[in-house]
């Protein structure tokens, strides 16, 4: 970063001494480069990056991360106080039953998955999505009595603005082939291990028991699996056009929710 | 020590192995060979077989004192620790017998019925001060009956082949109750002063302790569905034509006088050899829905429920009202409003009272449409359909495709089951641990049926 070209140095208007004519004491006005600009007197120009991180995700899940540098952290939080949604794949296993929910926890018990079948797994997936769905509407502190809470109801747009337990706005199967099933998982305040919880109960609710096999992340917010960078990517160039890939549309959110 | 110094000369021995007992070495982290082992070692519980039925429950909620929940802890606590509770604002279970087929709310009273060949097909609690729920014989005094029945109790009936006849639907008004069999006609039972029951009004009779149930069955051809609405009563039957007796001073038994009438007489009016598919009445306004899809209304109109065609506030004949909402499939009369479903899942509503659509629609005479993502439609879930719509003196209740229970309206003595006291101003769910397959809906009180997950 500091091998990069930086800024133009200032330049202003001072009064030197002719060059040339030895002896003549006339001062000629001439635009020099301002010496506290000059390289070896400023240093180099990036000694530290603050870089901040936006939502938490543990060791055991994988996905979208967002970080913030610089002045990107003030954007973090206001990102974090529009209360943006999140996508998950989560991947379960039919049959255990570990004490951390997921497949590498301790054994706490086996049981048979066989009368499990996609149409009673989607019943309890319309189950989940209903009673969020109600918490959705009672942690957002809106006034249900008012009609401007009607009509934030009917255009889908309550949303809890402040501290809530997490609360999953969709959820549905996207794989299901026993004993592995996949769900795309749409929430909101959550963290990684409340959704390998969730796969738990979704089996205990169908009389059997699961683990949760991976948990990853394809949405934060604005920011999709297209806008993440690998591995492989994580070099200087990468990052930047990443950055300025997303200004745009990190400034329509803020605009369109904080206002 | 004596060891060392015997051996002291030879060198580079090692001193023999100390004895070890017989315990195995320490326990230290296991392998991932030794997990792997103990994993498949485990043994496998099964907790649902691969045929295993969903169950049939039944939940109720709302007031209690009057006995209609069918919980007796509820009024009269059986143990030290209980306290009398007078409203229940969740859904509650209630312990049936046999699988409840179809219910019916009333006024303070509740009746199950079950399709059973079993001799025991009817079961009513609550308010019994007009027989309502039959004679339920007193344990204390052989010769007195009952008022206040608190748990489900059987109402016998006297059917001519109690092993074959089948009970399709109950059906209760404010101090009566109708039973409808599939071979025996109809049953009715309860307070008679406006000749509701189908028989006649004898004077000064006492409704209370009363053994007499009257049977019904002079009719054009088998009766399919039968309503009661406050003080009258409807039938419809087979061939589409719909019957009424009762009460008639709001015009609601629509038979072109506002006389009461004690015996059971065909609609004529707008309905004249229309097929009728569904009826359906709570207070004093009725509708009626053709195979076509048109709906026909009659009875009291002071709530603009049928100003859409008449200025007048009591139509005593059954008129058309022409709504350009789609092919009606299902319709329910409440106090002051009603409720219809189309054919594409939409939900109307019109009439006085909280409709559903907000604080600020309180009263129109034209159908307003309830927007589909109040009942879970979205963009994630676009199958999302209203099954079925139902109405109560003045709440509203919508059931959906999936299952799931959506209520709105007057929450009067937490009838509406969601957890709070307050009115409900749009379509709100009620969390209930199953799939919702049927409700019925009182003036303080709702049954459910529900069928569990798996």
């Amino acid at each position: 970063l500091n091998a990069a070209s930086g800024r133009v140095p200032r330049q202003h208007v001072r009064f030197l001494p002719a060059p040339g004519d030895s002896g003549d004491t006339g001062l000629v006005a001439m635009r020099v480069p301002v010496l506290a600009d000059h390289p070896l007197v400023r240093g180099p120009r990036f000694r530290r990056l603050k870089i901040g991180a936006g939502h938490r995700l543990d060791a055991k899940a994988s996905g979208v991360f967002v970080l913030g540098i610089g002045h990107g952290n003030k954007l973090l939080t206001d990102l974090y106080n529009c209360h943006l949604t999140r996508v998950y794949t989560v991947g379960g296993l039919f049959g255990k039953a570990t004490d951390d929910f997921s497949d590498t926890g301790k054994l706490v018990e086996k049981t048979t998955f066989d009368h499990v079948t996609r149409e009673k797994l989607e019943r309890i997936l319309a189950v989940i999505q209903g009673t969020n769905h109600k918490a959705l509407l009672m942690y957002s502190n809106i006034d249900m009595k008012t009609q401007e809470a009607y009509e934030l109801a009917v255009k889908g747009l309550i949303r809890p603005m402040g501290k809530s337990p997490p609360i999953i706005t969709g959820i549905r199967c996207l794989q299901f082939a026993p004993p592995e099933f996949q769900l795309e998982v749409h929430c909101l305040h959550e963290t990684q291990q409340y959704l390998r919880k969730i796969v738990h109960e979704i089996g205990l609710e169908l009389k059997s028991s699961a683990v949760c096999t991976q948990v990853r992340r394809t949405r934060d917010g604005v920011f999709t699996l297209d806008d993440a960078l690998l591995r492989t990517q994580w070099n200087l160039q990468s990052i930047q056009k990443a950055i300025w890939d997303c200004q745009l549309k990190v400034k329509m959110e803020l605009e369109k929710t904080l206002s | 020590a004596l060891r060392g110094t015997l051996r002291g000369t030879l060198r580079g021995t090692r001193p023999p192995p100390a004895l070890r007992r017989g315990l195995a070495k320490a326990a230290g982290p296991r392998s991932v060979r030794q997990l792997r082992e103990a994993e498949e070692a485990a043994p496998v519980f099964q907790y649902a077989g691969k045929a295993a039925k969903r169950k049939d429950r039944v939940f109720v909620w709302g007031f209690s004192y009057s006995g209609a929940l069918g919980v007796p802890s509820f009024v009269r606590p059986d143990a030290g620790w209980k306290k009398p509770r007078r409203i229940q604002p969740t859904p509650y279970r209630l312990e049936t017998a046999e699988k409840i087929s179809s219910a019916a709310c009333g006024y303070g009273f509740t009746l199950l019925s079950s399709s059973t060949p079993d001799i025991i097909k009817v079961w009513g609690m609550g308010l019994n001060k007009d027989s309502q729920l039959g004679f339920q014989r007193s344990r204390r005094d052989r010769t007195k009956g009952y008022e206040y029945v608190l748990e489900p109790c059987p109402i016998p009936l006297p059917l001519e082949k109690p092993q074959q006849t089948r009970v399709l639907q109950v059906s209760c008004g404010r101090a009566h109750s109708l039973i409808l069999t599939d071979s025996e006609g109809v049953f009715t039972m309860g307070n008679n002063s406006y000749g509701q029951c189908g028989r006649k009004v004898v004077e000064d009779e006492t409704y209370s302790e009363s053994h007499l149930i009257h049977q019904l069955k002079e009719f054009d051809s088998r009766v399919v569905q039968v309503v009661c609405g406050q003080d009258h009563s409807l039938f419809r039957t087979k061939k589409g034509a719909v019957y009424a007796c009762g009460w008639g001073a709001d015009g609601q038994t629509g038979l072109g006088h506002y006389n009461i009438t004690s015996v059971p007489t065909k609609l004529r009016g707008d309905i004249a050899g229309v097929n009728i598919i569904q009826v359906s009445s709570y207070g004093d306004c009725c509708l009626a829905v053709s195979e076509e899809g048109d709906v026909f209304g009659w009875g009291n109109s002071e709530y603009l429920q049928l100003a859409s065609v008449t200025e007048t506030t009591q139509v005593n004949v059954p008129r058309h009202l022409p709504f350009k909402i789609g092919k009606i499939k299902e319709a329910a009369c409440g106090g002051t409003g009603n409720i219809v479903l189309t054919e594409e899942g939409n939900v109307f509503v019109w009439g006085y009272g909280i409709l559903g659509k907000g604080p600020k629609l309180i009263e129109t005479a034209v159908p307003e449409m309830i927007p589909p993502s109040l009942f879970g439609w979205s963009d994630f879930n676009p199958d999302v359909r209203v099954a079925h719509v139902r109405c109560g003196l003045s709440h509203f209740a919508a059931l959906t495709n999936r299952g799931e229970l959506f209520v709105w309206g007057k929450n009067l003595r937490g009838c509406l089951g969601t957890g709070r006291m307050e009115d409900q101003y749009f379509p709100w769910r009620v969390t209930v641990p199953g799939e919702v397959v049927d409700v019925a809906c009182g003036v303080d009180h709702m049954v459910s049926m529900v069928k569990s997950f798996i």
